[in-house]
């Protein structure tokens, strides 16, 4: 069971295979927990967040689509939003950019779930090498679903300049991971 | 401006397109315009991929050694649980709408001559008072804290929808909770701002979405806690 894919754990999931379930669970618990605690800065709130994502992948209305994405951005995109709209009104505490690129560069994978973490692994770097208000910004757009405009109000920042910092930013790891797929 | 874009528009869009931050009428031109082309499609998706590789690098966290168990078990619960509870009261709901729309009908069936007189009065005026804002149903549910109940809220299905809360006065301290509304679909919607406790025995507001969409009213506390909330599921009388 320990050995399954993650597609085959949800495959399992569906059809209410409970081994598959407490699988999916221990396979992913450090990730989503890691999610909802970046973002809600709170355990109590960001465990119950991180209940609520796992919760809300069971749901056949969340249905995974695997044409958009492997299950870890899946699942970790719904702990996302669940964290981000548990957060009271705007009011939050980001997630430094240096703590995330820092804290754990040098974590060792989570059994099962290798084949998630090679791409970005890849980005931790390029993603250091930015400039700063464009780590920042990307950050801010990543993790806490905050709109250009958004980010232009909370830093007092033009509209264009954060759009700016965000498609330099971004065009910039998407030409890393070219590379690193051409090599 | 943005009723139609070019490949050069939705490029520059495109990094907000793929980290599902952009907006409005820009958003909708850019989608548009990707239906249409595959070369943009792919620069999304390649961009999409840079999102998704970003939020995996987010630190991954210890959580508490009960939390496997509690996920499978809150896993488990709402289809069979959540839905066994509510049933006589959602008997009841039924029972009052169906004897209220053969009243409105002007149809004398069997199904209102079993009915008590007390029950056709109620579903009289119940059909009464939702035709004065040409409402569909009425619903209340129990507000629920941490020491169990507080209050009630009321729901009202109509045009506009909305919610009343009316506390206990047994909740002597005032407190100022930030109103969300949780929707069946698994949404998180503010309602606003509310100061309840004390002086402040009630509260209401307008849903941005039908009440037959509430899943739970919630009210969370200056430290993002959830203090408050009430299920309306079992309160649905189209359940």
């Amino acid at each position: 069971m320990w050995n399954l894919s993650d597609e085959s754990l949800l495959a399992g999931l569906g059809s209410g295979d409970s081994d598959a379930a407490a699988v999916f669970v221990r396979r992913f618990q450090r990730r989503v927990f890691g999610v909802t605690l970046s973002i809600l800065r709170d355990h109590g709130a960001a465990e119950e967040a991180a209940q609520e994502s796992f919760v809300r992948a069971w749901r056949p209305a969340s249905a995974y689509d695997p044409r958009r994405g492997t299950v870890a951005a899946w699942l970790l995109t719904i702990a996302r939003n669940v964290s981000i709209n548990m957060l009271p009104a705007r009011r939050f505490d980001p997630i430094d950019p240096e703590v995330l690129l820092g804290i754990e560069a040098k974590r060792p994978r989570e059994d099962g779930a290798e084949a998630q973490v090679v791409d970005s692994e890849l980005l931790r770097e390029p993603l250091a090498r930015l400039p700063g208000d464009q780590r920042r910004a990307l950050v801010l757009a990543v993790f806490y679903g905050f709109t250009a405009r958004e980010i232009s109000e909370l830093d007092g920042v033009p509209l264009g300049t954060v759009k700016t910092r965000i498609r330099s930013a971004m065009m910039k790891l998407r030409s890393e991971l070219r590379v690193s797929d051409d090599q | 401006m943005t009723s139609e874009m070019g490949c050069e528009q939705v490029r520059e869009l495109a990094p907000e397109l793929a980290l599902g931050i952009a907006e409005g009428e820009e958003r909708d031109a850019a989608l548009r315009h990707l239906t249409g082309c595959s070369g943009c499609r792919q620069l999304v998706s390649e961009l999409s991929s840079v999102g998704d590789g970003l939020l995996l690098l987010a630190p991954a966290r210890e959580p508490p050694l009960v939390f496997e168990s509690r996920v499978l078990t809150a896993a488990a619960e709402p289809p069979t649980r959540q839905r066994l509870q509510p049933l006589a009261r959602r008997r009841r709901w039924v029972a009052a709408a169906a004897a209220a729309a053969v009243l409105a009908a002007g149809l004398g069936g069997g199904s209102v001559f079993l009915a008590t007189a007390d029950d056709r009065r109620l579903a009289d005026g119940y059909q009464a008072a939702l035709s004065q804002g040409q409402g569909s149903f009425f619903a209340a549910a129990p507000l629920q804290g941490s020491q169990g109940r507080v209050g009630t809220v009321f729901g009202y299905q109509g045009h506009p929808s909305w919610v009343m809360v009316t506390l206990q006065p047994s909740i002597r301290d005032e407190g100022r909770f930030q109103v969300q509304v949780v929707t069946r679909d698994g949404r998180y919607l503010p309602l606003g701002d509310a100061v309840l406790g004390g002086a402040s025995g009630a509260w209401g507001g307008q849903l941005p979405v039908d009440l037959s969409a509430v899943h739970e009213l919630r009210f969370v506390g200056s430290d993002g806690r959830k203090m408050f909330a009430a299920t309306f599921d079992a309160a649905n009388p189209w359940d």
